[in-house]
């Protein structure tokens, strides 16, 4: 036994910080942890050869982050960034090239100057008796009283637009807990699994998500549910939740995406790479790294928005009248 | 001793009782609540101290080495500290067959990547149950074999992550176990000089699976592989004392050691280790 101890010191091997150096410890990283090869039809040796090129030599630091970036970009993954402290390297085109379908500007219209503030929700009661709830990011908790107070203030309204539009996200308890108060009894709305060893194929089996009616007050009524391209992770389950429920319809522009619960880790200089690690599915066991698609679509239009109007936040009031 | 000790703890306990009605109060349940802390540990000390034969308390300081690629692959350095409180239910001269020891070990460290100001925090505490069998070679010599059982809580965090940042650490262990303990005199002051080695066996530890999240595990439930039996090769943990005790009186000596804790394994293709290295000193009470 003493043999074996001697022997058997649990270590991992500690790449050089120099530009190979911190190339290798990336690319492994996200060889071995990253979740959608297949999905995105992505050969990762080939990029790889590519890119191993680039990191040779004398790299200063910025040069060095523009080559590993570029390498990430390949991904096209929202929740794959690289951290520095000088620049964040990111994957934006899941909004950067589609229509925001969202103005704050259109949104200080409708909500005026006296709406009121729960946890981190906006909301108000529109003149037609429709409830206004604008939730901005999943970031903010939002406490269950804060949520009883919402329903109660709306409580003789026909009806709820709930606007996540351009909600990046945040913490997935604090979505389901606002999907639970629009859920009568146990739905099923997905599927997740994660990475069991480092091949691309590593995965557990597929395990149901449900979701859990609150055993607070709850919303009986029909729920609008604002989309755009700018909804992505948290926000992105939250909407493939309300999907599931019969009384929630989508309206605007398809989701961003980023169904992938991302990880972290740092590199031999310091920088931190974040990656998805663990798919999540919709109930039908479909993807939705990519966004998930409105009932509804809707578009801002350029007529609407020199009126004044939101065509999305009307849409969805004549939907509710 | 124990008498007067006693005659102490209520002539404190009744100056503590009179503050209050003259400080204002808030001040006096402040006052009362400290009191009451001190009272606790003081009457915890007394009933520890007063089962065992021999009871040691030590703090320390020094280097933590510290792997987990759940988190990430590379390795964080730093300093650390120890509490180490050691319970023996028989004088090291004891010429019983079987005697138990048992050990409390709270361990701090906070660690450094090597390049850059990302830290960790690690924390764990172990309790060591220990059952050995006595040997006695020589007068000034006593030597123990047997088993300890030990119980691992802790957790490390990430200061610079916001997915994923924390590992938690919780293992059960059947260490086979040593000790020696000799006992030398220079120019007419005593000491005795104290050795032990914990080594691994078998086991049972938590762990996520490779890629898996605690909010899947936790939030949803889903269990994959996370208690994992262990071995001494999946494991291989091991710890050391090496002491030397001063007895500057009959009942009071004083402590110097070096506490070795390498917590190791391997398991759901995770690695870690845990090393810590620690010097101590304290103060040993025998009745």
């Amino acid at each position: 036994m003493l043999a074996t101890l001697a022997t058997s010191c649990v270590d991992e091997e500690e790449r050089p910080n120099t530009p190979e150096g911190n190339f290798e410890a990336l690319w492994h990283i996200i060889d071995e942890h990253y979740c959608f090869f297949d999905y995105k039809d992505i050969d990762w040796n080939e990029i790889y050869k590519i890119y191993k090129v680039r990191a040779k030599g004398d790299l200063n630091s910025e040069q060095l982050f523009e080559v590993l970036t570029d390498m990430l970009s390949n991904l096209r993954d929202g929740h794959v960034n690289l951290y520095t402290s000088f620049d964040n390297g990111r994957y934006w085109r899941w909004y950067e090239d589609y229509p925001a379908n969202f103005s704050d500007t259109l949104q200080r219209r409708y909500l005026g100057t006296d709406y009121r503030i729960a946890g981190g929700l906006r909301y108000k009661i529109l003149d037609d008796n429709v409830g206004y709830v604008y939730c901005g990011s999943f970031s903010t908790s939002v406490g269950e009283s804060n949520l009883d107070e919402v329903i109660e203030h709306m409580m003789l309204c026909q009806g709820m637009i709930l606007d996540i539009r351009n909600n990046g996200g945040g913490n997935l308890t604090y979505a389901e807990k606002l999907a639970a108060r629009f859920c009568n009894e146990k739905t099923l709305v997905g599927y997740m699994q994660h990475k069991t060893g480092k091949g691309h194929n590593d995965f557990s089996s597929e395990e149901p998500q449900y979701l859990e009616p609150s055993s607070n007050m709850r919303w009986h009524k029909p729920v609008v549910l604002l989309t755009n391209r700018g909804v992505f992770s948290a926000a992105n389950e939250f909407t493939k939740y309300m999907k599931c429920l019969p009384q929630v319809t989508t309206v605007g522009d398809q989701t961003g995406g980023g169904s992938g619960m991302p990880f972290t880790a740092t590199l031999p200089n310091g920088w931190t790479v974040r990656f998805s690690a663990c798919p999540s599915y919709d109930r039908n066991h479909n993807q939705t790294e990519f966004g998930i698609v409105p009932d509804y679509q809707v578009t801002l239009t350029a007529t609407d928005f020199l009126r004044g109007r939101d065509t999305i936040i009307e849409f969805a009031r004549d939907f509710l009248r | 001793m124990r008498t007067l000790s006693k005659k102490k703890r209520k002539k404190s306990l009744l100056l503590r009782g009179a503050r209050p009605k003259r400080a204002l109060a808030t001040e006096g349940t402040q006052e009362w609540t400290r009191g009451g802390v001190i009272t606790l540990f003081f009457l915890l000390f007394s009933l520890l101290a007063a089962k065992a034969q021999t009871s040691s308390h030590m703090i320390g300081v020094g280097p933590s080495k510290v792997l987990d690629t759940y988190l990430t692959p590379e390795k964080y350095s730093g300093t650390g500290f120890t509490y180490l409180y050691i319970k023996d239910n028989a004088h090291t001269d004891t010429l019983r067959r079987w005697t138990t020891t048992i050990e409390h070990e709270l361990d701090f460290s906070k660690t450094r990547h090597r390049n850059s100001s990302a830290s960790d925090l690690e924390g764990t505490y172990n309790l060591y149950l220990a059952r050995y069998y006595n040997l006695r070679p020589a007068n000034n010599l006593r030597l123990q074999v047997g088993a300890t059982a030990n119980a691992c809580i802790g957790g490390i965090y990430n200061l610079t992550s916001s997915n994923n940042p924390g590992q938690a650490r919780a293992a059960i262990n059947i260490m086979p176990s040593a000790t020696a303990a000799y006992h030398f005199s220079i120019r007419q002051q005593h000491f005795t000089a104290h050795y032990e080695l914990n080594l691994p066996l078998v086991g049972v530890m938590f762990s996520p699976n490779f890629g898996q999240s605690y909010y899947e595990i936790f939030n949803l439930g889903n269990y994959d592989h996370n208690i994992v039996p262990t071995t001494f090769i999946s494991a291989p943990t091991f710890r050391q004392i090496a002491a030397i005790d001063w007895h500057y009186s009959k009942r009071w000596a004083l402590r110097l050691a070096y506490l070795g804790n390498y917590q190791q394994s391997q398991v759901n293709n995770l690695k870690q280790h845990v090393y810590t290295h620690r010097f101590l000193i304290g103060l040993t009470r025998s009745l």
